[in-house]
């Protein structure tokens, strides 16, 4: 017995002292004009802190010989910060700021929080100092720092490099015969890697050491590259680099003698910022372009219509609980837990900008949600909601996109001409001016094409109703001027679907389809011509009726 | 004799003609809408003791379709004072072993016919005791638009109003900035398994 209780307390006691230990966690970088060093943290408590005598040396900081239990005093030149320990408003240079948890006093050393340095440090510089928590990058002084995103996209024998560099910074792509090195004029990279998986091409993406340059470390089946840049929303410039398999040896064919007027012909067509594949090193400057007939054709390069952002409605707010289910939970609340879920996901994993309509629990027209998303120039929206039925028994998903005939057949192919507008400092320029009940009815097809998406993707990983697609004319989505559709994710009036839908479990599978449909529409609908058929109004799947 | 061979022979055309402007004609030429009549009750069905057959839309057993039950109400002498009596009986209390799309307590304000256009004036309850989901609020209004639009031949489309005021929607989902047509999208075939089952016809209005 005696054993037990002496086991029990050393267990109680491991687990509360491993709460309350430090350990040490990756180390931030410190980036200046001169050079990159390690910055040393600590997981203190759980939370990530860095000791202040870790930051007086690069900032400059001195500190005060004055012994005061549970104060620290910090000074450079003549401005003094005062931390307290255990609180988590500091002094400093006479302002208070506010930490996200208080400084603490551990065998003498003084530990603060990591936004220490983002948010009290910068206040005692009159040069920059920047925390970059996300890629864990300290920038002090004038340094140049863009953020580079980059995807590796493989869609059958293409396989596509696609870096989104923030802000646009001129560039140099070089290939030697095992790598291809794109080195920016910058002094360090915010690198992010995403979907990088290696393959018959590529058996590597990285950063390299010491230099603001991305390395691909090429496979034998290589053969050649092709770029292209074009400008993105933000000043910022995407840098698209197709790769191309080693072509396979000719054998018996005679090589086909292209015309030599087709020759100077697809030169010409080439579009500009192209290089040539086994070109020196060659700067991405519009209007360059090296002759080469083995590159792709004009139309594979030419620029896309991009998806780079997506605008997200939490449904309700506010005033306006939307349903309420049996045990208590509102829709408002669930419609924007998944929308925060989908926020997350779609920034971190798909690196697109999101356009929230409500951050809290606000109350919002269903006008203003379409407006917000136009005026945040979101490429496509999706408005979150939870169903209710009198019937108990009512469940499953639904996927809406707008119906046409509430608003008049000839609406659809209504030509918006444009109008001569004034402009402020005089002179006029011509406007589309799209009246606000016409805006979604010039997108329908491509939201019957995403609305179709969404539902195949979710009917992969959530209950879906048995119509599971359909149309309906939904007021929010009368003004999106971008495609556009309403997800209901389950029945709050049914016990068990309510149950589901406050679910951790259940808001991740939802969100896993809506951004597996948003992958699936950016690579393989966007790239596609000609617009979705609509659903047929006597259709089954749209009527709901047996043929 | 000669006048009589005239009198008979037009005496025939006249039976001839009479013939085909009531019989043959109608036969030869159905009136429109037949085919989309087929599953509901016809408008125009024979007048039985001064009754009319109407269809009124109530909620299926799965919640997920509205489905149509013949009615018979009060012949009325003009399609607005027709369309108000079944708005009243749409409103009322549903039949044994169905659900109303329309919340409980919603009471007609008003009706008014501009054109081929009814606006149907609701009381406040519409929106105020009801149940809040898109698919719900999507049965409450069809419900509605479709009870007056398939039963009285006169009205194209209809616009609902909320307490003598246009509202954009109910409860934050269907757009009601606009009359709505018909729409039987939400509307279960009779002989579907989403149909109610028996229905005790003979309940009174």
């Amino acid at each position: 017995m005696t054993g037990r209780l002496l086991v029990a307390c050393c267990l109680v006691w491991l687990t509360t002292s491993a709460g309350r230990g430090q350990t040490p966690d990756d180390p931030l970088t410190l980036v200046t004009r001169q050079d990159r060093r390690p910055l040393p943290t600590m997981r203190v408590d759980g939370r990530r802190m860095v000791a202040v005598s870790q930051l007086a040396g690069p900032f400059q900081l001195t500190i005060a010989d004055v012994a005061q239990p549970g104060r620290l005093t910090l000074m450079r030149d003549d401005r003094v910060i005062v931390l307290t320990a255990n609180e988590g408003l500091v002094s400093v240079a006479g302002q208070l700021v506010a930490l996200p948890s208080p400084p603490l006093e551990r065998d003498g050393e003084w530990y603060v929080p990591v936004d220490f340095i983002g948010s009290a440090l910068a206040l005692m510089h009159d040069e920059p100092v920047e925390l970059r928590a996300r890629s864990g990058l300290v920038l002090l002084g004038a340094v140049r720092v863009p953020q580079v995103v980059v995807r590796y996209e493989r869609s059958g024998a293409r396989s596509r490099l696609r870096l989104l560099i923030t802000p646009a910074t001129e560039h140099v792509i070089e290939q030697d015969d095992s790598r291809l090195l794109v080195t920016l004029d910058a002094d360090a990279l915010d690198l992010t890697l995403r979907d990088v998986r290696p393959d018959s091409l590529v058996s590597d993406i990285r950063g390299v050491d010491g230099a603001p340059a991305l390395a691909v470390d090429l496979r034998e089946a290589y053969g050649s590259f092709a770029a292209t840049t074009q400008a993105a929303l933000g000043g910022a410039v995407e840098v698209i680099i197709d790769l191309q398999p080693r072509p396979a040896p000719v054998t018996r064919a005679e090589p086909r003698q292209l015309p030599r007027e087709a020759v100077e012909r697809r030169g010409a067509d080439r579009p500009a910022g192209l290089e040539g594949p086994t070109a020196g090193p060659t700067v991405a400057v519009p209007g360059e372009a090296a002759g080469d007939a083995s590159l792709p054709l004009l139309s594979e390069l030419a620029p896309r219509r991009e998806i780079r952002a997506i605008a997200i409605d939490a449904g309700h707010g506010g005033d306006d609980l939307g349903t309420k289910g049996p045990n208590g939970a509102f829709e408002k609340d669930v419609t924007l837990a998944v929308a925060r879920r989908l926020a997350n996901r779609i920034e971190s994993e798909l690196g697109l900008r999101v356009v929230l309509t409500r951050t809290g629990d606000h109350t919002l027209s269903l006008d203003e949600r379409a407006a917000i998303a136009n005026n945040d120039r979101a490429d496509l929206f999706i408005s979150l909601h939870a169903n209710a039925s009198s019937r108990e028994t009512a469940t499953g998903a639904q996927v809406f996109y707008l119906s046409l005939a509430e608003y008049g057949d000839q609406a659809r192919d209504a030509g918006f001409t444009g109008q001569l507008v004034p402009t402020v400092g005089g002179g006029s320029r011509v406007l589309d001016v799209v009246p606000w009940e016409m805006a979604q009815l010039r997108h329908v097809d491509e939201s019957a094409r995403w609305a179709k998406t969404v539902a195949d993707e979710l009917s992969l990983r959530v209950p879906m109703s048995q119509r599971g697609l359909q149309q309906a004319p939904f007021r929010v989505l009368v003004g999106a001027n971008m495609p556009a559709v309403v997800l209901e994710m389950g029945f709050m009036s049914n016990p068990d679907q309510e149950a589901q839908l406050t679910s951790t479990t259940f808001q991740s599978a939802v969100v896993g389809g809506l951004l597996q449909s948003i992958v699936r529409y950016r690579d393989e609908v966007v790239d596609a011509t000609g617009p979705v058929p609509l659903l047929d109004a006597t259709s089954p799947e749209s009527t709901g009726r047996t043929p | 004799m000669r006048r009589d061979y005239w009198m008979y022979g037009l005496a025939v055309v006249a039976v001839i003609g009479i013939w085909v402007l009531f019989i043959g004609l109608p036969r030869w030429y159905p009136p429109e809408g037949t085919s989309t009549a087929a599953a509901l009750p016809p408008a125009a069905a024979p007048i039985v003791d001064n009754l009319v057959p109407a269809t009124l839309f109530y909620i299926s057993e799965d919640g997920m379709r509205l489905v149509g039950v013949e009615r018979r109400l009060e012949r009325q002498p003009d399609p607005a004072a027709q369309a108000r009596i079944i708005l009243e009986a749409q409103l009322a209390e549903p039949p044994a072993t169905l659900l109303s799309p329309i919340p409980s307590g919603t009471a007609l304000r008003a009706f008014y016919l501009s054109g081929q256009d009814a606006f149907v004036d609701l009381s406040a309850e519409v929106a105020l005791g009801h149940s809040g989901g898109s698919l719900e609020e999507l049965f409450t209004v069809y419900a509605i638009v479709n009870a007056v639009t398939t039963n009285v031949p006169a009205v194209n489309a209809v616009q609902i109003l909320v307490n003598g005021q246009e509202v954009d929607t109910l409860v934050g989902h269907v757009d009601l900035q606009h009359p709505l047509a018909r729409n039987l999208q939400w509307v279960a075939e009779p002989d579907t398994p989403a149909s109610p089952g028996p229905v005790d016809q003979s309940d009174p209005l």
